[in-house]
C-alpha cells in the first residue's frame, strides 16, 4: 500500500500522456484522481497506524541491487506518516489549484503528478539510495514548472532554485556515500544502519567531519540561513501550486532528511555542530522576519516568512531533545499546511488581478469575504495563535530548546513579534480599509472546486489545533526512538 | 571448425558485408546519386543484426585466433555488443543526415563500416601491433567522416584539426610501442606483461606506457589531450560527432581498461595518482568550459570532456568496482548522448543552424523532440531516475571505496555546475518564444527510436541491477 503512494501519481502521469490535449476535463479528472487516491490511502494509513506499537509500520521491501545492499524498502513511522499526511493534504489541494492552469495544461499536470509521486517516495522510503533518488527526482519537474508557467523573473528564479538545491543535494550524496562506505555494513538500509551505528557509533572525529555535508546539503532545501536566498525568489516566480507544494512540503524534506540521516546516524557530529546550527537558525528567524517586514510583494513576504519559520524548525532540531524535535516535526506539519493555504489565497488574487503588492489591495474583506477570511485565518495560524496547531508546535520547540540555547530561544520568541508585525499589517492592508484599486472584476472563490482546497487545508489546521494528540501521539514516540531514547 | 573462424565469426560477417559494399561502390562508383538498390542501407542494418546474433553465439567462450594476437573474451564481446547497439541508432541518423542533395550515403556507410570493424579488432587485440593498426583504421575513418560535409568549411576545418592532432597522438603511440619492444623484444601483450610485472620500475617501459596512455587520452578527450574535441564536435556532421562520443570514447576506455588490468596491472600506485590528476583536470576543464558555449554541438564537445573526467575517476578507483562503474557509465552516457544527438541531427537540419538560441521554442514546434532532449540533458547532468545518475552514482561509490574522497567530492559538485549549462538549453527550448511556428517534422520511425532511447534511459537509471551485472561481467576477465 505504501508503494502505491508513489506509483499511483507516476502511473497517472503516464496515462495522462495518452489523453489528447483538447480534452481538458478528462485531463483534470485524471490529475485529481492521481492526487486524490494517495490522499485517501494516507488517511487510511493514518487511522490504521498502531500508535501503541510505534516504530516502523506497513513495511515491505524489494531487493534491488543486492550486491551493494540496496533494496527498495518502504515503511512509515510517526514522523514520516505525519509528513505523508501533510503532503497528501497539500498535494490534493494543489491539484485543484493546478487544474486552474489554462496554458499547456497537459504537461503542467504531468509534471505536477511526477512531483507529487517523487515527494511521497522521499517520505516513504527506508533506503538511503532511494531516499536520494526520489529527492533528486523532484528537480525534473520543478525547473520547467517554474520556468515555463511561472511569473515575474521566472527564469532566474527557477535556475537559482534548481542550482542551489542540486548543489546541496550532491554534497549530501557525497555524505551518504561516505557514510555507507565507513559504516562497513554493505547496506543502504536506514533501519539496519541506525541499529548498527547505535550499537557501534562511528569515530567521533569522522562524524564531526561528515555531519556538515548532510546538514548543509539538506539545509539548503530547508532554507537554512545563509543558503536560503533561492527561496523567496523561487516562490515568487513559481506558479501557485508549485509554491504551495514547495513551501508546504518540499522544504520539509530538508529537516526530515537531516533528522533521518544526520541526527539518527551521526548524533555526535550533529551535537558538535548544534551550536552553529542554532545560531544560524536564530539569525534566519530574525533576518528573514525583518526582510519580510520590508517586502511589498505578498509572495516575497510569505517566502521570507517561510524562511523565518523554517528557522524555528531547524532550531528545534539543533536542540536534539525529544520535546524540541517533536515540536519541530509538528511545526513542519502545521507550517506546511498554513503556507500552502496562504499561497493558494494569493494565487486566487494574482490570477485575477495580476497584482500581488501589499498596497495594491484593500478592503478585500468586503469584496471577497471568503478569500479574505481564509487569508486572515492562515495568517493567524502563522502567528501561532492558540487554536491552530502552530501554537503547540512552537511552544514545544521553545520549551525543548530552552535548556540548550536560552539566548537564541529568547531571540526566537522576539521573532514571533516580528511575525506579528508584518502579518497583522498585511492583513490590515489587504483585508480591511477602503477598497483600493478598481477590482470590480475580482470574484470570490465560489463553488466546490474553488473552495474545497482552502477548506481542506484550513480545516486540517483547526482539527489538529484542537486535537494536537492526534499528531503528537504519532510524533513523540517516533522522535524519541530516532534519538535512541526509550519513550 | 578452425579457431580463426570460430573466434572471429562476427568479424567475418562484418567483412562479408564490407565486401558487398565495396562491390556496389565499384559498380556504381561514378553515379552521382546513390545506386537505386535499397540494399545500400538495408544490408548494413541486416548485417548488424546477424553480427549481434553471432556475438551472442561466441559470448562466454574464450577463444583466440592468429596465434593469440586476436582474442574473443567476455570484455571484448560485451564491447562489440555495445558498439553494435550504438550502430543500430547511428545508422538511421546517417540516413537522415545524408539526404539526396548532399554526399552519397553509400560511400559514407562504407567508411563507417570500416571504422566499426576497426573497433571490433581494437577491443580484441592482444598484441600492440594489431592494437595500433586497428586504432589507425578507426582514426583514419574518423578523419574522413569528420570532414564529410565537403561544402561546409567548419567540417573541413574540424577534419584537418583532428588529423593533425590525431597524427601526433599516433606518433606517440607507435613510439611508445617501439620503446616497449626495445625493452622486451616483443609486441605481444603477454610478453610485455611478464616483463613489466617482473620489473615495474623499468624506465624504458614506463616511458613507453606513458606515451601509449597519452595517445589513448587523446581518443577519449582527456585533459591535456582534449584540444581537438570542441572544434571537431562543432564541425563534424552531428551523427559523426555522436559516433565519436559513443564509439571512439568507449573504445578508448575499453583499451585503457584492457591495458591497465592486464598488461600494466603492476602499474601501482602510479595508476591511481596519474588518473586522479587527469580526472580532476578533465572534469574541471570540461564543465567550466561548457558554461559559456553558445553552440549546441560545441557544448557537447566540452561536455564530452567533462564525461571523460568521470570515466577517468572510475579508472583511478579500485579495479573491480571502478572498471564495472566505467562500463556502466559508458552505457548511460551512450544512451543519453545518442538521444541528444538524434534530436540535434533533426533540429539542426530543420532550423539550419546549431546555435543554442535557434533551439528556442522547440517545445511548441515539436514536443517529442523537446521532451527527448530534456530527458537526455537531465540524464547527462546526472539527475535521477535517468541513466546518467546511476552511472555517476557507481563512479562516485567506486571512488569513495578507493579512498579518493576529494575526487569524489569534485565529481559530485561538478554535477551542479553541469546542470547549469544543460538547463540553459532546456530553458531555450521550453521558455523562449520561437521565431517560427511551423512544426519540426518527425516521422513514425523517429518516434519509435526516440521512445526506445527514452525507455533505455529510464531503465538504465532506475532498474540498475541487471545492467550492473552486465558491467561486472563485461570487465570480469579484465582483472
Amino acid at each position: 500500500m505504501v508503494y502505491a503512494l508513489t506509483w499511483i501519481p507516476f502511473f497517472t502521469a503516464l496515462t495522462l500522456l495518452f489523453v489528447p490535449e483538447n480534452r481538458p476535463n478528462r485531463l483534470k479528472g485524471l490529475a485529481l484522481l492521481g492526487a486524490g487516491l494517495p490522499f485517501i490511502i494516507c488517511l487510511i494509513l493514518f487511522f490504521s497506524f498502531d500508535r501503541a506499537a510505534g516504530g516502523y509500520q506497513f513495511r515491505s521491501s524489494l531487493p534491488w541491487i543486492p550486491s551493494l545492499g540496496i533494496s527498495y524498502s518502504v515503511g512509515l513511522d510517526g514522523i514520516s506518516l505525519t509528513l505523508c499526511l501533510l503532503h497528501a493534504l497539500v498535494s490534493f489541494a494543489g491539484a485543484f489549484m493546478s487544474c486552474r492552469t489554462s496554458d499547456r495544461t497537459k504537461p503542467y499536470l504531468f509534471f505536477y503528478l511526477i512531483l507529487t509521486g517523487a515527494i511521497y517516495g522521499v517520505f516513504s522510503c527506508l533506503d538511503l539510495f532511494f531516499l536520494y533518488l526520489f529527492y533528486e527526482t523532484t528537480l525534473i519537474p520543478l525547473y520547467p514548472m517554474i520556468a515555463v508557467w511561472g511569473s515575474r523573473n521566472k527564469e532566474y528564479g527557477a535556475m537559482k532554485l534548481t542550482l542551489f538545491i542540486t548543489a546541496g543535494a550532491v554534497m549530501a550524496l557525497f555524505g551518504i556515500i561516505m557514510l555507507y562506505h565507513t559504516a562497513q555494513l554493505q547496506s543502504f538500509d536506514l533501519i539496519a544502519l541506525t541499529e548498527k551505528l547505535r550499537s557501534t557509533p562511528l569515530n567521533k572525529n569522522f562524524q564531526v567531519w561528515l555531519a556538515p555535508f548532510i546538514l548543509i546539503g539538506f539545509g539548503v532545501i530547508a532554507s537554512l540561513w545563509p543558503v536560503h536566498s533561492w527561496s523567496p525568489i523561487g516562490y515568487a516566480a513559481a506558479p501557485t501550486s508549485v509554491s504551495m507544494l514547495h513551501a508546504g512540503v518540499l522544504k520539509k524534506m530538508g529537516p526530515y532528511l537531516i533528522l533521518r540521516i544526520a541526527v539518527a546516524l551521526l548524533p555526535q557530529g550533529v551535537q558538535h555542530w548544534s551550536h552553529v546550527l542554532a545560531v544560524l537558525s536564530g539569525i534566519g528567524i530574525l533576518y528573514a522576519g525583518y526582510a519580510a517586514v520590508r517586502q511589498t510583494d505578498l509572495k516575497f513576504m510569505i517566502g521570507f516568512s517561510s524562511v523565518s519559520h523554517m528557522g524555528y524548525i531547524l532550531l528545534g532540531i539543533a536542540a536534539m531533545t525529544p520535546v524540541s524535535l517533536a515540536g519541530a516535526v509538528s511545526l513542519m506539519f502545521s507550517h506546511g499546511v498554513m503556507a500552502a493555504a496562504t499561497f493558494a489565497v494569493i494565487g486566487f488574487f494574482y490570477e485575477q488581478t495580476h497584482k500581488r503588492g501589499v498596497l495594491d489591495f484593500g478592503g478585500m474583506g468586503k469584496k471577497v469575504p471568503f478569500l479574505a477570511t481564509c487569508f486572515i485565518m492562515a495568517s493567524f495560524a502563522s502567528l501561532g495563535l492558540p487554536g491552530f496547531s502552530n501554537f503547540v508546535a512552537e511552544l514545544m520547540i521553545f520549551v525543548g530548546s530552552w535548556r540548550s540555547f536560552p539566548v537564541i530561544v529568547g531571540l526566537a520568541v522576539f521573532g514571533i513579534l516580528i511575525t506579528a508585525l508584518y502579518l497583522l499589517r498585511t492583513v490590515q492592508h489587504v483585508c480591511y480599509g477602503p477598497l483600493r484599486g478598481s477590482w470590480t472584476e475580482l470574484k470570490d472563490a465560489s463553488g466546490f472546486f474553488q473552495k474545497f482546497p482552502l477548506v481542506l487545508l484550513l480545516g486540517a489546521l483547526m482539527i489538529f489545533g484542537f486535537w494536537p494528540r492526534g499528531l503528537l501521539s504519532l510524533i513523540q514516540p517516533a522522535v524519541a526512538s530516532s534519538l535512541g531514547v526509550v519513550p | 571448425m578452425m579457431p580463426e573462424l570460430k573466434a572471429m565469426l562476427p568479424e567475418w560477417i562484418g567483412l562479408a558485408v564490407l565486401c558487398w559494399m565495396f562491390t556496389v561502390e565499384l559498380l556504381h562508383g561514378d553515379a552521382p546519386r546513390d545506386p537505386k538498390t535499397k540494399g545500400v542501407y538495408r544490408v548494413p542494418v541486416g548485417g548488424l543484426a546477424v553480427i549481434v546474433l553471432s556475438l551472442l553465439f561466441v559470448c562466454g567462450k574464450k577463444a583466440a585466433a592468429f596465434g593469440g594476437i586476436f582474442q574473443s573474451d567476455m570484455p571484448a564481446v560485451s564491447m562489440k555488443l555495445f558498439f553494435s547497439a550504438a550502430a543500430f541508432f547511428l545508422l538511421p541518423m546517417f540516413r537522415k543526415y545524408f539526404t539526396d542533395a548532399g554526399p552519397r550515403l553509400s560511400e559514407f556507410l562504407l567508411v563507417f563500416w570500416i571504422c566499426f570493424l576497426g573497433m571490433f579488432f581494437l577491443v580484441s587485440s592482444r598484441d600492440f601491433l594489431l592494437l595500433f593498426i586497428s586504432l589507425e583504421i578507426v582514426t583514419l575513418s574518423f578523419y574522413i567522416m569528420t570532414s564529410y560535409a565537403k561544402k561546409d568549411t567548419e567540417s573541413i576545418e574540424a577534419g584537418l584539426k583532428y588529423l593533425i592532432l590525431g597524427s601526433l597522438a599516433s606518433a606517440f603511440m607507435i613510439f611508445g610501442i617501439s620503446l616497449l619492444y626495445a625493452a622486451t623484444g616483443s609486441t605481444a601483450f603477454e610478453a610485455v606483461r611478464v616483463a613489466f610485472t617482473a620489473d615495474p620500475q623499468n624506465t624504458l617501459m614506463l616511458i613507453g606506457l606513458l606515451l601509449i596512455l597519452s595517445a589513448l587520452g587523446f581518443k577519449i578527450a582527456a585533459v591535456p589531450f582534449h584540444l581537438w574535441a570542441p572544434d571537431v564536435y562543432q564541425g563534424a556532421p552531428p551523427p559523426v560527432a555522436a559516433f565519436l562520443a559513443v564509439g571512439s570514447k568507449a573504445a578508448g576506455i575499453m583499451v585503457l581498461i584492457n591495458l591497465l588490468s592486464d598488461v600494466f596491472g603492476a602499474f601501482e600506485p602510479g595508476r591511481k595518482m596519474l588518473f586522479s590528476v587527469l580526472a580532476f583536470m578533465t572534469i574541471l576543464y570540461g564543465n567550466l568550459g561548457a558554461l559559456v558555449q553558445t553552440n549546441i554541438r560545441r557544448l557537447f564537445g566540452y561536455s564530452s570532456i567533462g564525461h571523460a573526467g568521470y570515466l577517468l575517476i572510475a579508472l583511478a578507483a579500485n579495479p573491480q568496482d571502478g572498471y564495472a562503474a566505467a562500463f556502466y557509465y559508458l552505457m548511460a552516457y551512450a544512451v543519453s548522448t545518442l538521444t541528444a544527438f538524434y534530436v540535434i541531427n533533426i533540429t539542426v537540419q530543420a532550423v539550419g543552424s546549431s546555435a543554442i538560441a535557434d533551439f528556442r521554442g522547440l517545445a511548441s514546434r515539436s514536443p517529442w523532440l523537446a521532451g527527448a532532449m530534456f530527458m537526455a540533458l537531465l540524464s547527462l547532468a546526472g539527475v535521477p531516475p535517468l541513466a546518467g545518475f546511476a552511472g555517476k552514482f557507481f563512479v562516485l561509490l567506486a571512488a569513495v571505496k578507493a579512498g579518493l574522497t576529494a575526487l569524489a567530492l569534485t565529481g559530485a559538485l561538478a554535477v551542479a555546475v553541469s546542470l547549469f549549462y544543460y538547463l540553459n538549453v532546456v530553458r531555450v527550448m521550453y521558455v523562449d518564444e520561437s521565431i517560427k511556428e511551423s512544426p519540426v517534422p518527425i516521422t513514425l520511425s523517429d518516434k519509435v527510436i526516440l521512445t526506445v532511447l527514452m525507455a533505455g534511459m529510464i531503465l538504465i537509471g532506475f532498474y540498475q541491477s541487471p545492467f550492473l551485472q552486465i558491467s561486472l561481467r563485461a570487465v570480469s576477465a579484465a582483472k
